[in-house]
């Protein structure tokens, strides 16, 4: 075998006290398409990141073809022969396809403009006609197709020696017809000498498309090997792992979930659809039933968002659908976030800061900022009654445990275990009938976790019907009384508790029931 | 704790000096003596019974549209179109002013005629941002410039005085005038209303539902829709309530100084509120001092002016007196947080 064209040693990355790659070591060689697998938060688009200089790493070294080589910015890499596709594409969509790759050649370059464009163009238009493609060099972005801007990406970073070629997620905008051309594409790319890196969690993609593969696990290479040797049942496997320590500490820190003590189906989905931002749910069946916790697991970007939003009322309803606690509401109706609260519906979002906290109040201000306007915390309506608003919130402070106790602390203060606490608090005080909660455990640490699922398990003692919407599978499997697997949009059927790991990450990667 | 006081204390003074000699070196380029510019600005605003009540009184206008900006920004709805519904206030309250109104109703008819006029002019940038997501800074400051024409088109046509010689509207009645408040000085009772609104507005913000919420929709918009509160409908309540106030602050002026409409009305009152806001760091009640420092700038710089020192040179130094404020909080700032973190360490 030939040297490798680029090699990464023992890189470490840390985010603060998190460690997202922890002792990496891929050797990457010519001609070779290498992917890169792993869950969400595996450490994969952090690696892609660092390869292409747009973070450094903590330690570690890569060698370019032997000499240890220092990527300050994507510009460095850019020059070094390191040419990436983002997942979401970087292009300019009120210009044409040539001004873009001009556009691009200038930032490489660090010029102040691309003159002239006849070379730049006539070069893109050959290497265009060499992997066969019909090219419109002068449309706008926005009126191509995302296949045909995809391949302009691809051009744009093919522009110049590239020595590798990085691809992340690449083909999660194409539709299923447009990948067998794309796979050519990759292999004629390959062929020609480059070294191709994909990132993915699309098992079957990795067996049709790759010739080597690695497996990333919380920031480490847990498994590595020529394709041809595995098979999408081992990389799932290796992927979600089978007896990882922290399935581990969830499932002994918490005791086992009950049963579902009632049978009252408070979230009914019927063919269900709806999108909120760039997040799709085409169709969604499920019942939630009181006292019990749904799992829905999936890869992050497969409608969890679409489906969190229309179960809090956060986005209309499309097609199908939708009951909470034995109201029906159909497409027609507009729906508000503030029906559902009233109806019971508790939210804990994805993205705490964003979407739970206002992080410039207090603790106490945030625990009830849905309910200012409600008794006891309002006099006649108009004024604030602030003592029971400290009163309340600091008996939720002790409940949730807290910390610090003080209730007028800033919340932007707090450490992100504890702002999460606080969500929970708001979530839970409300003794709701349903509660939606997405990705509730997200950078927190373990015995925030445990914490966390306590609370869960807790609400549902009370008859709270939980939705679980995680991209952890571990949490998934600890935590539901049944699961369900969101795959591109569409929700798998309903799979009883105890089912394989192994078997979930099929669904995940999207393989067939 | 004594450290940081004295601290304060020494980055204020330093920071005076430094405003005083940048004024003095730009009164000298503009060839004057800065000591006697000095004498001439303070003479003008503090110097005779006249000008005090002549900084009070402009004063009473900047402190009500800058408590409109103060709820406006607060929401992070950047209403920069005070001016524009100061004008309309005024426009509403001097037809309004003018009616056949029993004794005292015409003062209070006159005032909610203003408070409306502002309010209306508001209400379309606000409906602008409700249905089409229009950016209520743009929207607002585009209305400003209509409204100063609507004042053109007033005073030379439904508004324009009987005889129709000047392009000036009728004084309003007397009984819908704002009672002075010493004999013989312009100073009149719309000092009340103005320092009565801001002490009204503190409760507002600190005490009230709507103030908790104007709180949450303004620092965290996205969390507070999420949450279920009536975002859309608190931000438009929020808009037409700071019209209204700028409505307001158009007739206090017409009710108590010139009781007549004229083309131009206002001397930049709706503008100079922003920053007289922002000093204030959006307290309604800090909006007080604030409002009360530009309205003796204004009064001393008119005095100043007659006395025969160029306007360009006054507006320097009421611009270096603002960043030199704003200079001295963001020092302050820096050096006692990292005094503070350096305590903790």
């Amino acid at each position: 075998m030939s040297s490798p064209v680029l090699s990464i040693q023992n890189i470490s990355k840390a985010f603060g006290g998190f460690l997202a790659l922890n002792d990496v070591s891929i050797d990457l060689f010519p001609g070779e398409i290498h992917a890169v697998l792993g869950e969400n938060g595996a450490g994969k688009s952090t690696l892609l990141n660092i390869l292409a200089g747009i973070t450094q790493p903590t330690s570690g070294e890569l060698q370019l073809n032997g000499t240890s080589v220092v990527f300050a910015s994507a510009v460095d890499a850019a020059k070094a022969g390191i040419g990436m596709v983002h997942q979401h594409f970087m292009l300019v969509s009120t210009l044409s396809s040539t001004e873009n790759l001009l556009l691009a050649d200038m930032v490489e370059n660090r010029a102040w403009f691309s003159w002239p464009a006849g070379p730049v163009r006539d070069r893109i238009a050959a290497q265009a006609k060499s992997f066969g493609w019909e090219v419109d060099l002068d449309a706008r972005i926005d009126t191509q197709t995302v296949g045909a801007q995809q391949r302009l990406e691809i051009l744009k970073a093919l522009q110049g020696e590239r020595k590798v070629l990085l691809l992340d997620e690449p083909t999660a905008v194409l539709t299923p017809g447009e990948l067998p051309g794309f796979f050519a594409t990759i292999r004629n790319i390959a062929a020609s000498g480059t070294a191709v890196v994909i990132i993915t969690h699309k098992l079957d993609e990795v067996i049709a498309v790759s010739d080597r593969v690695t497996v990333l696990r919380r920031g480490q290479v847990v498994h590595e090997c020529q394709t041809a040797e595995t098979n999408v049942d081992d990389l799932a496997r290796e992927m979600v792992g089978d007896n990882s320590t922290a399935f581990a500490i969830l499932t002994e820190a918490s005791g086992s979930p009950g049963t579902p003590h009632q049978h009252e189906e408070r979230v009914v989905l019927k063919d269900a659809g709806s999108v909120a931002g760039d997040s799709v749910l085409k169709h969604g069946n499920v019942a939630v039933r009181a006292g019990e916790i749904f799992g829905v697991a999936g890869v992050d970007g497969n409608g969890q968002g679409a489906l969190a939003a229309l179960l809090t009322g956060n986005t209309p309803l499309t097609s199908g659908e939708l009951s909470i606690c034995g109201e029906v509401m159909t497409p027609q109706q507009r729906l508000s976030p503030q029906t559902f609260l009233a109806d019971g519906v508790s939210y804990i979002p994805a993205d705490r800061q964003a979407d739970g906290l206002v992080m410039t109040m207090s603790i106490a201000d945030n625990i009830v900022l849905d309910r200012i306007g409600d008794a006891p915390f309002t006099r006649y309506g108009v004024f604030i009654d602030r003592k029971a608003i400290r009163h309340f919130a600091q008996s939720e402070i002790e409940r949730f445990d807290i910390r610090p106790t003080d209730q007028s602390r800033i919340v932007s203060s707090l450490s992100g275990g504890n702002q999460q606490k606080v969500v929970i608090a708001r979530a839970l005080s409300r003794n709701p009938r349903v509660l939606v909660a997405v990705n509730p455990t997200r950078g927190l640490d373990v015995g925030a976790i445990a914490y966390v699922h306590r609370a869960l398990r807790e609400a549902t003692a009370d008859g709270c019907a939980v939705v679980l919407i995680s991209t952890e599978l571990d949490e998934i499997l600890a935590l539901s009384d049944r699961i369900a697997v969101l795959f591109e949009g569409c929700l798998s059927e309903t799979l009883p508790r105890g089912v394989s790991k192994a078997e979930l990450g099929r669904l995940m990667g999207g393989a067939a029931l | 704790m004594m450290q940081r006081t004295a601290l304060s204390a020494g980055i204020s003074i330093a920071w005076i000096f430094i405003a005083l000699a940048t004024c003095a070196i730009v009164v000298m380029i503009a060839g004057a003596a800065p000591l006697s510019v000095a004498q001439a600005l303070i003479h003008g605003a503090t110097g005779t019974q006249y000008n005090i009540s002549n900084t009070f009184v402009q004063t009473i206008p900047l402190l009500i549209t800058a408590l409109a900006v103060v709820i406006a920004f607060r929401a992070e709805m950047f209403n920069i179109g005070v001016e524009g519904q100061f004008l309309l206030g005024a426009v509403l309250a001097c037809w309004a002013g003018q009616l056949a109104v029993p004794g005292p109703l015409a003062i209070i008819v006159t005032l909610v005629a203003s408070m409306i006029g502002g309010a209306l002019w508001s209400l379309i940038p606000a409906l602008m941002l409700h249905f089409r997501g229009v950016q209520i800074v743009l929207s607002s400051l585009i209305m400003n410039f209509i409204a100063v024409q609507v004042v053109a088109w007033m005073v030379r046509g439904p508004l324009q005085e009987a005889i129709r010689e000047y392009p000036q509207s009728d004084p309003i009645r007397a009984a819908a005038e704002l009672p002075k408040l010493i004999q013989g000085l312009q100073l009149h009772t719309g000092i009340w209303i103005a320092v009565v609104l801001a002490i009204i507005f503190d409760v507002l913000l600190r005490r009230t539902t709507y103030g908790q919420y104007l709180k949450a929709v303004g620092s965290g918009i996205r969390s507070s829709k999420t949450m279920g509160l009536p975002v859309s409908r608190i931000l438009f309540t929020t808009v037409l309530l700071s019209g209204a106030l700028g409505g307001l602050a158009g007739g206090v002026q017409i009710a108590g100084v010139t009781h007549f409409l004229a083309d131009p009305y206002s001397k930049g009152y709706g503008y100079t509120a922003i920053a007289v806001a922002l000093l204030a760091r959006l307290s309604p009640l800090g909006a007080i001092p604030a409002a009360l420092l530009f309205g003796a700038l204004t009064s001393g710089s008119s005095a100043a002016q007659s006395a025969g020192i160029p306007v360009v040179v006054l507006q320097v130094i009421q611009a270096v007196i603002l960043f030199s404020i704003l200079g001295a909080r963001y020092t302050a700032q820096r050096i006692l947080r990292s005094d503070s973190a350096g305590a903790s360490a």
